[in-house]
């Protein structure tokens, strides 16, 4: 019996052992190469790159004259009045992804919403072909009628983001990890542990990369990555903890969001510029030129123009041309859409938790994505 | 999946992984103290052929007690990177092998513990070893791994530890912590399990 044991034990394969050995291998250099980090670069506001756009947020802490008139015209505290009972259509083209206790909803440009599953996060691939999902121990992939691309499980599994522009990689969070899986579901592997409950984001590069993923570690330390190599590119550490990562569209800015202050870097780990201002929430604009901020909850602010207040608005999502604002209302369980270019504009509908909620609580925006394409869309 | 711009990525296109396993197997073997004491001094090329001296047999380890693929990948990546951590501590009397051993089966049992506290929690299924989706290679695997299912993690751990890697009794105690005594009681009681899953199996 004996013999027969270690003989059969000898005979052993475990699945897949060569990709895991190559996957494991690429982890373990990169961690003995990081082993004794440089130390940290002190970084230094340099005021004189600020970026135009940037400047002008910069006018955020004085509103000029016309963004405090904007400002004032559209200032509600109960919900905007003559909001619609019920979505009938987005005021810009794309589809509207949310989450919530009643799993999640897409709802298209005219109106209609569809259920894609009982998630409780997603967030749309580059061209809104794909849905990335999550829920408890699931990891899936989805198109936009719901039905299942892929699906893998693992511990606690969140925030999952796709790769932008080809989506060849999402990455999403497994409890205190960080992973990364390749866009057909195939090469799930560990990129990085100790990682804070921080949506992680990608820097936008070519369709095959570099695949560059900034993130946060539970030491309040902002990590950006290359997920393939593992290799770390640069960090920066916080005092306090951010609450939200988000690179710029054109690549040159990653934007961090903490408590207190709206920092933003530039690619190679510079501090370009920091506001001092306490945002719950913010979104860089399609273009990445315009910041739109969520401050003291309870105004939403562009460009130096607060465009619209209203106690206990939560989150803001920007229309894929850009024109317009999403503004997440739950306190008056409404959606606002704010007109952020040109004459200001407010459409509102009402009672958002009964359309995309069983259970009545107040989805999660998780994005407004492009118009649907071809037979997927 | 689609036939439009953002199709997904084939198979082929995936983690960037190859590439690094044709460069090695080519370097002349060197002894296991050399290859620490070179780590130690910052060659990379002694760490690649440390971890893949080992990385086959760490790697099956966890799957025997895991019996979850992507599980054994993490528990065996993460026990690397903790000796290499901890390389500056290590005894170079004793042997690389059992100590990265011991790493690897204490996790995989911590694993498989709160794997079936979980499992207590949520009340389903997943995870089931029986219903594993990935099949394991080789002429006996798939016999073996369902025979060690039957068995406790503790007990699993032992006998991978003395059949898969041929560790002694009082290798294994030591990098279990655990008296010899202990050892010997849950080999014979893990092996008396296996005897009638095993025993109808053709030996050459």
């Amino acid at each position: 019996m004996r013999t027969g044991a270690r003989h059969k034990l000898r005979e052993f394969r475990a699945p897949d052992e060569v990709g895991a050995e190559g996957r494991a291998w690429t982890v373990v250099r990169t961690a003995y190469l990081d082993r004794e980090p440089a130390p940290a670069r002190r970084l230094r506001p340099r005021l004189a790159a600020l970026t135009p756009a940037l400047a002008v947020i910069a006018a955020v802490l004085v509103l000029s004259p016309a963004g405090a008139r904007v400002g004032q015209i559209i200032t509600h505290a109960l919900g905007v009045r003559h909001a619609a009972p019920a979505l009938s259509s987005l005021p810009s083209e794309g589809r509207v992804l949310v989450s919530g206790p009643g799993g999640t909803w897409m709802a298209a440009a005219d109106g209609s919403t569809r259920r894609l599953g009982a998630w409780s996060q997603a967030s749309w691939s580059p061209h809104g072909l794909y849905v990335a999902v999550a829920a408890g121990n699931r990891l899936a992939a989805v198109d936009p009628r719901g039905d299942i691309q892929w699906a893998i499980t693992r511990p606690r599994v969140s925030d999952p983001r796709w790769y932008s522009p080809s989506g060849y990689r999402v990455a999403y969070l497994s409890g205190a990890t960080l992973r990364v899986i390749a866009g057909d579901g195939t090469g799930d592997r560990l990129l990085a542990t100790h990682v804070a409950y921080v949506a992680p984001a990608w820097r936008t590069g070519a369709a095959l990369g570099p695949y560059e993923l900034a993130y946060v570690t539970n030491r309040h330390q902002v990590v950006v990555r290359d997920a393939d190599t593992a290799r770390v590119l640069w960090t920066a550490s916080l005092r306090t903890r951010p609450l939200q990562v988000m690179w710029s569209g054109d690549g040159r800015r990653l934007v961090v969001v903490t408590a207190h202050q709206v920092r933003t870097f530039a690619a190679d780990g510079a501090l370009v510029a920091t506001l001092h201002v306490a945002a719950s929430d913010a979104a860089l604009s399609p273009d990445g030129r315009s910041l739109a901020l969520v401050l003291n909850r309870d105004q939403v602010v562009v460009d130096g123009r607060r465009l619209f207040a209203g106690a206990g608005v939560r989150a803001v999502s920007w229309s894929p041309d850009g024109r317009w604002l999403l503004v997440d209302w739950p306190a008056a369980d409404q959606w606002v859409f704010v007109r952020a270019a040109g004459a200001p504009r407010v459409a509102a509908v009402s009672r958002i938790a009964q359309q995309f909620s069983a259970r009545g609580a107040f989805p999660q925006l998780e994005g407004w994505c492009c118009a649907a394409r071809g037979p997927a869309g | 999946m689609s036939s439009l711009g953002e199709r997904l990525p084939a198979a082929a296109d995936s983690l960037a992984i190859a590439g690094e396993l044709g460069r090695r197997r080519t370097r002349r073997p060197r002894s296991e103290q050399a290859l620490i004491r070179g780590i130690l001094a910052g060659s990379e090329a002694d760490l690649e052929a440390l971890f893949h001296r080992y990385w086959p047999r760490a790697y099956r380890a966890a799957f025997l007690i895991v019996h979850d693929h992507a599980a054994a990948e993490d528990i065996a990546q993460e026990a690397f990177l903790a000796a290499i951590r901890r390389l500056d501590r290590f005894d170079r009397g004793r042997r690389f092998g059992p100590w990265l051993s011991a790493i690897v089966a204490n996790r995989a049992i911590d694993w498989v513990r709160a794997r079936a506290a979980r499992r207590e929690a949520a009340g389903d299924g997943v995870g089931d070893a029986a219903s594993c989706p990935e099949v394991p290679t080789g002429r006996y695997s798939q016999e073996v791994l369902t025979a060690l299912a039957s068995l406790s993690p503790e007990h699993r751990a032992v006998i991978v530890l003395r059949y898969l890697l041929e560790y002694s009794p009082g290798e294994i105690a030591r990098a279990l912590d655990l008296p010899r005594g202990t050892v010997n009681s849950r080999l014979r009681r893990g092996l008396d399990a296996l005897e009638p899953r095993l025993k109808g199996m053709d030996l050459p």
